[in-house]
């Protein structure tokens, strides 16, 4: 494969990851639980953004704001109705990831009882591929790196230019300084969990546009972004993207490479090529992820 | 006949859930480790089972003891990184290795078939015991191993052996401070789990006599969950209760779909809807699950 291709799959990829893990480390951060249900939300968003685009047929972008809105909101009630009362029952964290467990199969499982496990598709003109460099690409990946980077400016301000930001970082701190401060963190939990699930959706948008969408697809990222979010540091947003570029690159070349320079050792066997088989192409962030808890388990960054 | 046949057919299921039950609850109900792959337990003692009698032709009492010794070996490997791990990292590892060995199961063409599974496994006893008699013949066979396991891990978790566990799911910084080996402790733990699910995954092969990567989806793993959850943890007699109620709930949902206007796929959804649902509502309203587990006050 050309460097070039190598490089844009894995941008796009990654700006797909980091929507998502930004999210999903906010809430690791501030919850102290794994939520395992946050890129079902993203995905029960991109059913969202089907239906404004499809069946009212409203702009694409347009309907992905409108379903990234509608979702924060849908994020909010979720955590009104279950895990706002185990944290006021004073469940262990432990008990909120199981939760979220729960929480993660009844959405999945809601969305195929309302749009079936046929796999649905965007209404996106179908354009000749452009080449830059030699790589193939689409307007619609350009468009996704673009809005990826978009987003990510975009989020650091929200961070550090916005009342809500800084009560974030100062609960992110010291939640008992910060309610000291008279931060009302209820609410600011309640603006983040708007925050985190309207970002992910953005995320799941651009997966589902990408591929295809279909309900099992919440499943299908979750160790991606479970592992871009670790690789970087729970906390830690920029790691989170950063976490999300090193996985998306890792995937890219781990699949492009030829192994069997490496297999022969220097001549002692002689296999003429050796891949690994796209088959486990899911297995290459397992194996990161296990490698990274294993080894480096505050990931790369740490917390800020 | 065919009714009996299908009420003798959901009991060795729910026998061999109950088994698989038992087994997460030891490591979550009883030590604390929150294992989200446990259906990787379950896929390696049944692949090892069918490739050992299929492949290898050994006997099947050697498939069944393969099986435990392989998903014992596999509980020794997973709880390596507890050392350094916490709780929720760990969680989202072991999350991570049960695709992982499902992965393993559906690529490995050489080995296991691949998405085609392994066929032609056969039954034990299968030409000595009558065709009538043999779904009964196993329903008992199944029956008996949970005595056994019962009794075994009931005398397990009332060892000191087994307090200690709970110590440690009850306070890992006192049982450390009191000079425990904790790493030891839920080695041993996670290995006995492994054993008791790898047993489940032979007695699931030689029942079904055909498995395939599709068998050991992660949704296993989270009725799993749900049964414990139900049922109740720290008590193996939970875990047996919740493996029935969830079995029996699926498979009535199975004979309502006669009477409700919905396709057999929307009805699976609706199932795992409501089995989500009861995980949450279980945890919000009866974190203890139906059968509480009995605390024992040393005065």
């Amino acid at each position: 494969m050309e460097i070039t291709q190598i490089i844009i799959n894995s941008l796009v990829r990654g700006a797909e990851l980091s929507l998502l893990a930004i999210g999903l480390t906010m809430v690791f951060d501030i919850l102290k639980f794994a939520n395992f249900a946050h890129p079902d939300y993203a995905i029960l968003g991109a059913f969202f953004a089907y239906m404004f685009n499809r069946v009212m047929g409203f702009n694409l972008l347009l309907a992905v704001l409108l379903a990234a809105l509608l979702t924060g909101i849908v994020g909010i009630l979720i955590d009104q109705a279950i895990f706002k009362r185990l944290r006021t029952i004073g469940a262990k964290p432990v008990t909120l990831m199981i939760a979220s467990m729960g929480t993660a199969i009844a959405l999945r499982n809601l969305m195929r009882l309302i749009w079936t496990s046929h796999t649905k598709t965007y209404a996106i003109p179908i354009r000749k591929p452009l080449e830059i460099l030699g790589a193939k690409t689409t307007p619609l990946q350009i468009w996704i790196i673009i809005a990826g980077a978009l987003s990510m400016v975009a989020f650091h301000l929200l961070l550090h230019r916005t009342t809500f930001g800084k009560a974030l970082r100062a609960i992110s701190d010291n939640s008992e300084l910060a309610s000291a401060c008279a931060i009302d963190s209820e609410k600011m939990i309640r603006w983040m969990w708007f925050v985190a699930s309207a970002y992910g959706v953005l995320g799941g948008c651009m997966i589902a546009m990408e591929h295809l969408l279909y309900p099992r697809l919440g499943f299908n990222i979750i160790i991606p972004v479970f592992c871009a979010t670790i690789l970087g540091g729970i906390g830690n947003p920029y790691g989170a993207m950063v976490g999300a570029l090193i996985l998306a690159f890792a995937e890219n070349v781990v699949l492009a490479l030829d192994f069997s320079l490496l297999v022969n050792l220097g001549g002692v066997f002689d296999i003429s090529s050796l891949y690994v088989s796209t088959g486990y192409k899911p297995a290459i962030s397992f194996v990161i992820l296990i490698v990274v808890l294993l080894f480096k388990p505050t990931g790369i960054l740490g917390k800020k | 006949m065919t009714i009996v046949n299908f009420i003798i057919y959901l009991m060795t299921m729910m026998g061999i859930y109950s088994l698989l039950a038992m087994s997460l609850n030891f490591q979550v109900g009883v030590t604390g480790l929150i294992n989200f792959g446990q259906v990787a337990f379950f896929c390696i003692g049944s692949y090892t089972s069918a490739l050992l009698v299929v492949k290898a032709g050994t006997p099947i009492f050697v498939g069944f003891l393969g099986a435990m010794a392989l998903s014992g070996i596999m509980g020794y490997v997973m709880s390596i990184p507890t050392k350094s791990l916490k709780t929720d990292y760990w969680a989202i590892a072991t999350l991570a290795s049960g695709e992982i060995i499902r992965l393993i199961a559906l690529n490995e063409d050489w080995l296991t078939a691949g998405p085609f599974g392994v066929m032609g496994i056969p039954q034990i006893l299968k030409g000595i015991i009558s065709r009538d008699a043999y779904p009964f013949f196993y329903l008992f066979f199944v029956v008996a191993c949970i005595v056994v396991v019962y009794f075994l891990l009931n005398l397990l978790t009332n060892s000191p052996f087994g307090r200690n566990l709970k110590a440690i799911r009850d306070e890992e910084e006192l049982c450390l401070s009191l000079g425990k080996n904790i790493q030891n402790l839920k080695l041993k733990s996670m290995v006995v789990a492994g054993m008791v699910a790898g047993l489940a995954g032979a007695l699931f092969t030689f029942y079904i006599a055909y498995i395939s990567p599709e068998n050991f989806r992660p949704i296993e793993t989270f009725l799993m969950w749900a049964m414990i959850i139900v049922g109740g943890r720290g008590n193996h007699a939970g875990a047996i209760v919740g493996a029935v109620v969830i079995q029996l709930f699926n498979v009535s949902t199975r004979f309502l779909a006669g009477y409700v206007p919905l396709s057999t796929e929307s009805m699976g959804s609706l199932r795992m809807f409501i089995i989500g649902l009861l995980i949450i509502v279980f945890l919000l309203y009866r974190p203890e699950g139906l059968i509480k587990e009995k605390k024992k006050i040393y005065k």
